[in-house]
């Protein structure tokens, strides 16, 4: 059989781009490790992309390991470093908290300031009653109305019982601190220091679909799917560069259903009562602590006063899905998010002042 | 002489392989995985096809939990768990989806298809 030369290059062109492929292909899954545990009472899932994968297992251990350790010192009902203040205040003592613990109240007794209240760690007892405190506990039904005020009246918020300057907790019966999701967040940021002082450039930590990302995936950004409220699926795709968190708070997954009507474990600490009018809060800010909090505040500010919140918390970026499915974004979130319905929803532009 | 050699059929047939392979790599395969694998307490015990309907028991660390697949989608239906997290979840598809009843160490995550994304804001 005669090839002519015109064929056999081409022959070698397509054998060599063909080749490129496989091997391109072979390579995007060769360089991205993933490793999961349980922490914090969520899946922990921890990426990291173009390092040895031998030590990239090693660094995620670590991560296991910070979570573990983190979980245990800020459990507001075990005997950590939390849990120890709580039963001292709780008890109307003054609650000492070691340093670590007295910068974290520093920063969540400022974020409950400046968000008026909509975000507040001293709900722990209100929490308690609705049955949320435990992340597997399932209440099955709501309490009492007085049971509910008689809670409100009895407790203060963070910003009095926190004394920033002395460092000390007010001691104040049946008050208790509940970190909550700022907690989790704290620990997804130093997840992200650890590895990058181990030398780690482009990685996920996912703390239960609350995440902050650094640099990216190869020659593309980190994609990360926002999940749809009501139904399953998808609502809409971001994409991230550099160093962001991007965090949703909702009312779709802890929850349980009385008489006919839901009841999630987002709770405002102003009513008592779970947050009305939205169902998903997404917002893209820088540390995962911060963001966090902030996605819980605006569920609580709710569809018509989320951006005075957000103001007041300097986000600029936000998606709301109101509980009719509706979205709302600011205007600096719109170009970062494109949306993956079926049929495109309309979106509600809302200023941030 | 003939107008196409054997050699050229040769180029034909790769130069088709290209064009489908480039398709597949620019245009991606569809998001929807193939299977989901079942993990109790991080350990892999079975990788299940998402294109038979069936309804799937797993023995977990405090019970059974039970997944149903139907239409290339899984789901828990039931879990020992008193919160029902994993039920809430509902249906998963995209392949690197995961659906966990972490009291009773049962992941289910969907593999086989393109990953869309790399983590899923819940």
């Amino acid at each position: 059989m005669r090839v002519g030369a015109d064929s056999r290059r081409c022959l070698a062109l397509c054998a060599a781009a063909f080749l490129f492929l496989l091997t391109s292909a072979c390579d995007r899954d060769q360089t991205e490790s993933r490793y999961r545990f349980t922490a914090m009472g969520t899946l922990v899932e921890i990426t990291i992309f173009d390092f040895p994968s031998a030590a990239a297992d090693a660094a995620a251990v670590q991560v296991e390991s910070l979570f573990l350790d983190l979980q245990q010192r800020w459990d507001p009902w075990a005997d950590g470093a939390l849990g120890q203040v709580n039963e001292v205040v709780s008890s109307g003592g003054t609650g000492i908290p070691d340093d670590d613990l007295a910068d974290l109240l520093s920063r969540a007794s400022r974020i409950s300031r400046d968000s008026g209240g909509a975000f507040d760690p001293a709900v722990g007892a209100l929490v308690r009653l609705w049955g949320f405190y435990d992340a597997e506990a399932m209440p099955d039904r709501p309490p009492s109305p007085g049971a509910i005020q008689e809670t409100l009246d009895r407790n203060l918020p963070l910003t009095r019982l926190w004394d920033e300057d002395a460092r000390v907790l007010t001691g104040h019966e049946g008050t208790t601190i509940d970190l909550g999701a700022f907690a989790k967040g704290e620990a997804v940021d130093r997840a992200i220091a650890l590895l990058e002082g181990l030398g780690v450039s482009d990685a996920i930590v996912n703390a239960g679909g609350d995440l902050r990302a650094i640099g990216r995936h190869g020659d593309r950004p980190w994609r990360i799917g926002v999940r749809e409220p009501r139904d399953a699926g998808v609502l809409a795709a971001i994409e991230v560069t550099g160093d962001e968190s991007v965090f949703t708070s909702g009312d779709y997954e802890r929850y349980f259903e009385f008489e006919g009507r839901r009841y999630h474990h987002v709770l405002d600490p102003r009513t008592g009562y779970p947050t009305l009018g939205l169902s998903s809060v997404t917002v893209i800010g820088h540390d995962a602590a911060s963001t966090d909090a902030a996605s819980t505040a605006l569920m609580v500010a709710g569809p018509q006063h989320w951006p005075t919140v957000a103001s007041a918390l300097d986000l600029r970026q936000v998606m709301v899905v109101e509980n009719d499915g509706s979205i709302q974004m600011s205007r600096d979130m719109r170009p970062r998010v494109k949306l993956l319905r079926d049929k495109p929803p309309e979106v509600m532009i809302r200023d941030i002042p | 002489m003939r107008l196409v050699r054997p050699g050229d059929m040769v180029v034909f047939v790769l130069a088709a392989g290209l064009v489908g392979a480039s398709y597949a790599y620019f245009w991606g395969p569809r998001a929807e995985g193939d299977t989901a694998v079942i993990s109790v307490g991080h350990r892999p015990v079975a990788e299940i096809s998402l294109l038979e309907d069936a309804t799937v028991p797993v023995e977990g660390l405090i019970g059974d939990s039970v997944l149903q697949v139907e239409g290339g989608r899984i789901r828990f239906i039931d879990s020992p768990c008193p919160g029902r997290y994993c039920i809430h979840m509902g249906w998963i598809d995209r392949t690197g989806e995961v659906a966990a009843c972490l009291p009773n160490g049962v992941v289910v995550e969907i593999r086989g298809g393109h990953r869309e994304f790399d983590a899923i804001n819940l």
